[in-house]
């Protein structure tokens, strides 16, 4: 069944709804506790995403308000509360999923404010300056690279190939800014050469 | 596989392997003179995995064969598997590629239509003066390394582009070098077949503490890097800050002046 506006609205609210759709997978995979979902999360989008704990536990509690997951509590003892939260999912997360899929996905703003700072820089007086941010983005983005792990050698099930298009999604993204930095680069140096 | 499963913690660190010491590399293009490297400084120990990325003609090639002793630099200082490629012989650089330094590269992809995957292996040990036997016995070892082992006697005129570029690692790995250097694995087509090359890549260096370098044009293809540099305009830049594998003129210089401060 097609997403209605207002479903498709109510998923878009708010910068984290990637991670709600995300979080919806991996209980309906297998359940856990939150500091569980969270790691999983964080080793499946790679670090390179900096997810926040925090906002997986709050997006945990609402999906529970909203009735798409439910929670177990379960004995703990030599825990601080004595008891911990396993998160499950409901009649409805399986629908509320697909929904999910369905949606179009929305495309981030691309603000860089290297491109802003390239339109307010003052030509042969700043140039430098500019090269200077290019290079400590390009080593960003090498740094970042040490981050996203290598692909499985042989993707032997559904949830491992895609797991593997994750990360080279991640590579191509890194590549694509490095190749930009450094060509940006080199055509403000040869200009400033030439001047 | 853990990225860090490759890396040597800084304070233990042996001597380099490979090092670059501020190399200047010049070509002419015909019209001008080029410079392909220009200063680069680099450092790789054992057990190091340093990944290279770079556009087509950014000197990656240059710089993988001046480590293994094919070019000479023009200024500075190489120094592969404890020889100063600069000042060695032509003899003693030709017995880098021999024993130490194994080099997986596309040009060096010899046409022998009508070898065995088998043969061309034993020929490429002809000249090390082991006997017949024991050659053929190291390449069935070095041919299983790399999953090539059922193939053994297909002709190596045929062989896809995966399984040249597995036949040159164990060319290069039936040497037991200390540094494999690898030029553009992207040459494999298929992504799934780059990825299982470079998860052998790893796993070989891993089970030889080997040092490898390994240069492309992708990102991707140089996964699994505990260090990663670029190259543009002659320079490297690097993910590591810290100047721990990759040292460059001025984290040096900022070095030695807070030593010495």
């Amino acid at each position: 069944m097609a997403a209605s506006a207002t479903d498709t609205r109510r998923w878009m609210q708010g910068a984290s709804s990637p991670l709600r759709g995300a979080l919806l997978g991996l209980v309906l995979d297998q359940p856990g506790r939150g500091g569980e979902l969270a790691s999983r999360l964080a080793r499946g989008l790679g670090e390179q995403w900096r997810l926040n704990p925090t906002d997986v536990y709050r997006l945990l509690t609402r999906l529970v308000s909203e009735g798409l997951l439910c929670t177990e509590q379960q004995e703990a003892p030599g825990t601080a509360r004595g008891v911990r939260v396993v998160y499950h999912p409901t009649e409805r997360t399986s629908e509320a999923l697909t929904r999910w899929l369905e949606t179009v996905v929305p495309r981030e703003p691309a603000r860089s404010t290297l491109h802003a700072k390239l339109l307010a820089a003052r030509g042969t007086r700043d140039f430098r300056l500019l090269i200077r941010s290019l290079e400590m983005h390009e080593d960003e983005c090498l740094a970042l690279a040490r981050l996203v792990p290598p692909m499985a050698a042989s993707p032997g099930s559904w949830r491992s190939l895609l797991l593997d298009c994750v990360r080279n999604g991640a590579w191509l993204q890194l590549q694509a800014e490095i190749e930009w930095a450094q060509q940006t680069r080199q055509r403000i140096q040869e200009l400033a050469d030439g001047e | 596989m853990n990225n860090d499963d490759l890396t040597i913690p800084s304070p233990a660190r042996p001597g380099p392997i490979l090092s670059f010491r501020n190399v200047v590399k010049r070509r002419s293009d015909g019209l001008r003179e080029v410079v392909v490297l220009d200063g680069v400084s680099l450092e790789v120990a054992a057990g190091e995995f340093v990944g290279v990325h770079g556009a087509r003609r950014s000197g990656k090639s240059t710089l993988l064969q001046l480590a293994a002793g094919l070019e000479l630099p023009d200024d500075g200082v190489v120094v592969s598997a404890g020889c100063d490629v600069g000042a060695a012989s032509a003899v003693d650089r030709a017995r880098l590629l021999r024993g130490s330094v194994g080099l997986v590269s596309a040009d060096h992809w010899h046409v022998r239509p009508r070898a065995t995957v088998v043969d061309y292996l034993v020929l490429s040990l002809g000249a090390d003066g082991v006997t017949a036997t024991q050659a053929k016995r190291r390449a069935y070892g070095a041919l299983d390394e790399v999953g090539m082992a059922g193939i053994a006697l297909e002709s190596s005129g045929s062989l896809p582009a995966v399984d040249r570029v597995k036949l040159m690692l164990a060319c290069a790995l039936v040497r037991e070098p200390r540094l494999l250097l690898i030029d553009e694995p992207a040459v494999i087509p298929s992504l799934s077949g780059r990825d299982r090359f470079m998860a052998l890549v790893r796993e070989a260096a891993k089970d030889r503490n080997m040092a490898v370098v390994v240069a492309s044009e992708e990102l991707a293809a140089v996964q699994g890097a505990s260090v990663f540099v670029s190259l543009s305009g002659g320079r490297l830049r690097s993910s590591d800050r810290q100047g721990v594998v990759v040292n460059f003129p001025s984290l040096q210089r900022a070095a030695g002046e807070s030593a010495g401060a």
